[in-house]
């Protein structure tokens, strides 16, 4: 051996030390959604068993590799193209990024070592039948983990949905299109402990407005190996996710989890549900504190503290992703509201107090403008009712004023279109038009029957928000002016949600 | 800190799982805190002593391995101002507690009527050592007002917490009451976070309750710290 060979050893070594380093360094997750050659195990001739539709997914959407292993071996069509039936993962001769294990529990450890020692380092697990129903599926799941640490493979699930980003053209959930719908790529990025609350708002947000919601979904089941807590930092540092949403029961790593949101939820809002909310934990210890400190206590000032915008409902979170989603920021907490309906303003300013917000002292401008256009029964003091009388034409007049008014950080829109002289459709355009100017939150509620629910349905197409209750619509504004507030006390000035 | 370590391994030593109030004070002492001055006697005649070194207005309780809960077993007196009322309190104490072991008596110079706080530690399942802050006293856990912070905390989040507190108004000089001094409470909060934190293998359960603030600072008057 030459000194020269020695010295070309001597890099190859380095590289190979270098490469290895840097995978472990970067996030789990990230190679996942890197993967340029995918394999299902377990891919089945049947399109609608989970096996079948995700080989489908694939053929159909995934730019890279796509290998299919199924025992019986032989041939499968896809998509107009042919693939071989691998039985074995062993026997396939390129290299694989990533598989995704889809057959019985029973099979999974032994397929998962095949993977090992295919030198896969990142599988998906979607089969359930593991630590979650009992001793026998538990003594699975140890099993599974010996082999883990044996050939260091990063896993996620068992139990789950696996991973969804429609740009990656990346899809394991097992359920059909038929079926599950699937929401085109945005910048809402999901991750969630329950499969089924997954499948169900991917659902659906494909229904929700235009349905360009989604950039990553990770349902992340049993939590064998990747947790939360991995997830909250890839999603931090992946560019393309501008929010992030969350749906949690427990936590594997809570420590961990709490700081990174503390650290992302200044660059991007993080958003969600911790469920299980139910007073357990608190002891009758010998000290006060040990009584106090139920788990949810701690858990919702850890959240709170981190910059964690807590939801408790479903709904809650639809109107998340419409507002985190489609508005800026407020610079305040002043609210204008306008409405026709008495009632509808009443209940709307209750909301405003309730979720810490204030309503807006209009500007001496403000207040003329509307006191010269409108008749003396107008209340044209905040909240502004322009009664069962207002026009679309009236909507614009109130509504440009305020929203243009500095003292106003956030606009609420309230119409009850059962009114005779009010044309919804003007007031939908009047509505459509100003949303475009994205100075400031804008947010509308229409309530009642047949043309409130048209009226809805229009908007929410151009991704306008739009609710169908005051409340919703003026709480919608407060979780935004919480995050505003949240920036604000750390100092960050450049908003996260600029114009989008 | 083996100063800290040695107290522990010395209560531990001595079979016990919970500190006397003075020696969790000394703890609290070696951080830096500032607590009313008080002095461990054994004898009536120290008792006296102390009571004029701290200007004639006292509180005494009594240190025993046994009295875990010293109000409800009668074995703290406060407001003692004559040294008649000293005396008696010192013989009804050896009288009462006789079959007791009895470690001393601390006397302790009178705090000034404040507002009363608690800060406690705890070590919760999924976060660890957690600290709570909130309106202290007897009825904490009637009011139940208090806000959770992962140990150890900055100052930052010490002072977040503390405008957490739902019941502001107490903080804030009501009815002519002493508006608490946010700053320092929050320096207090951050050192014990700090003592929950870095002695995580030792304390299981910690209440400084009540934490007196006054004109004067604020003054952790009861100390409790139970080890694992």
């Amino acid at each position: 051996m030459t000194f020269n060979d020695i010295y070309v050893l001597k890099t190859i070594f380095l590289i190979r030390y270098l490469k290895n380093r840097m995978r472990n360094m970067s996030n789990k997750l990230k190679n996942f959604f890197d993967a340029t050659s995918f394999c299902v195990i377990g891919a089945s001739t049947n399109p609608l068993k989970p096996g079948g539709v995700v080989a489908e997914n694939f053929a159909k959407k995934f730019p890279g590799k796509l290998y299919l292993v199924n025992p019986k071996g032989g041939e499968h069509e896809l998509a107009g193209k042919k693939y071989p039936l691998y039985k074995s993962i062993l026997d396939i001769e390129g290299t694989v990024d990533v598989a995704i294990i889809i057959v019985p529990a029973k099979y999974a450890p032994k397929a998962l070592e095949e993977c090992g020692k295919k030198a896969i380092r990142e599988v998906i697990i979607t089969t359930g039948g593991f630590s979650e129903i009992g001793v026998e599926g538990q003594k699975i799941q140890e099993k599974m983990l010996e082999i883990m640490n044996e050939y260091r493979i990063n896993v996620i699930g068992p139990n789950c949905l696996g991973l969804y980003a429609p740009k990656l053209g990346y899809d394991t959930m097992f359920l059909p299109e038929s079926k599950l719908k699937r929401p085109k790529s945005g910048k809402v990025s999901i991750f969630t402990q329950s499969g089924a609350f997954g499948a169900a708002f991917i659902d659906q947000l494909y229904r929700l407005g235009s349905g360009n919601w989604v950039s990553k979904f990770i349902s992340y089941g049993n939590a064998s190996d990747i947790n939360e807590a991995d997830c909250i930092d890839y999603l931090g540092s992946d560019e393309e996710t501008k929010v992030i949403l969350v749906y949690l029961e427990d936590f594997k790593n809570g420590r961990k989890f709490i700081e990174k949101v503390r650290e992302i939820s200044l660059k991007k809002p993080i958003m969600g549900i911790k469920a299980n909310r139910t007073e357990t934990g608190a002891k009758a210890g010998a000290s006060h504190t040990a009584a106090l400190s139920s788990n949810d206590a701690v858990v919702d000032d850890l959240l709170t503290e981190a910059g964690f915008i807590r939801v408790t409902t479903w709904g809650e979170l639809e109107d998340c992703v419409l507002a985190f989603g489609t508005q800026p920021l407020p610079a305040g907490d002043r609210v204008a509201i306008v409405t026709d309906g008495g009632g509808a303003g009443v209940m709307a300013s209750d909301m405003v107090s309730d979720c810490n917000l204030k309503l807006a002292k209009f500007s001496e401008e403000t207040q003329k403008k509307l006191d010269e256009s409108f008749p003396v029964f107008y209340a044209t003091e905040n909240p502004i009712d322009i009664t069962g009388s207002a026009t679309a034409e009236d909507y614009r007049i109130a509504l440009e004023a305020v929203y243009s008014d500095p003292n106003v950080d956030s606009v609420v829109n309230l119409c009850l279109p059962c009114i005779p002289n009010l044309n919804i459709e003007e007031y939908i355009q009047i509505t459509k038009e100003l949303s475009k100017r994205k100075d400031k939150p804008f947010l509308t509620a229409l309530v009642g029957g047949n043309e409130a629910i048209w009226g809805t349905e229009k908007l929410l197409q151009e991704d306008v928000p739009c609710f169908d209750s005051p409340g919703r619509a003026v709480r919608a504004v407060g979780l935004l002016t919480q995050y505003a507030k949240f920036l604000k006390r750390y100092n960050v000035n450049e908003s996260p949600l600029k114009k989008q | 800190m083996s100063e800290v370590i040695n107290i522990f391994e010395n209560v531990k030593k001595s079979g016990r799982n919970a500190l006397l109030e003075h020696e969790a004070k000394d703890i609290l002492k070696i951080l830096g805190l500032v607590l009313p001055p008080s002095c461990l006697v054994k004898s009536e005649e120290e008792a006296v002593k102390a009571f004029h070194d701290f200007e004639g207005n006292v509180a005494m309780k009594l240190m025993s391995p046994h009295i875990l809960h010293k109000t409800e077993e009668g074995a703290v007196v406060i407001g003692l101002d004559t040294e008649e009322k000293v005396r008696g309190v010192y013989r009804d104490y050896m009288q009462r507690f006789a079959n007791k072991e009895i470690e001393g008596i601390l006397v302790e110079k009178m705090v000034k009527k404040g507002i009363e706080l608690i800060i406690g530690s705890q070590i919760d399942e999924t976060f660890g050592p957690v600290i709570l802050i909130g309106p202290g006293g007897v009825f904490v856990e009637v009011l139940r007002d208090v806000v959770f912070r992962m140990c150890p905390c900055t100052k930052e989040q010490a002072l977040s917490a503390i405008e957490e507190i739902k019941t502001q108004n107490l903080l804030n000089g009501f009815r002519g009451m002493v508006k608490v001094d946010r700053e320092k409470l929050a320096e207090q909060m951050v050192i014990l976070s700090k003592l929950a934190w870095e002695y995580r293998d030792y304390i299981a359960e910690m209440d400084i309750n009540p934490i007196i603030a006054n004109e004067q600072g604020i003054f952790p008057v009861d100390a409790r710290i139970i080890l694992k």
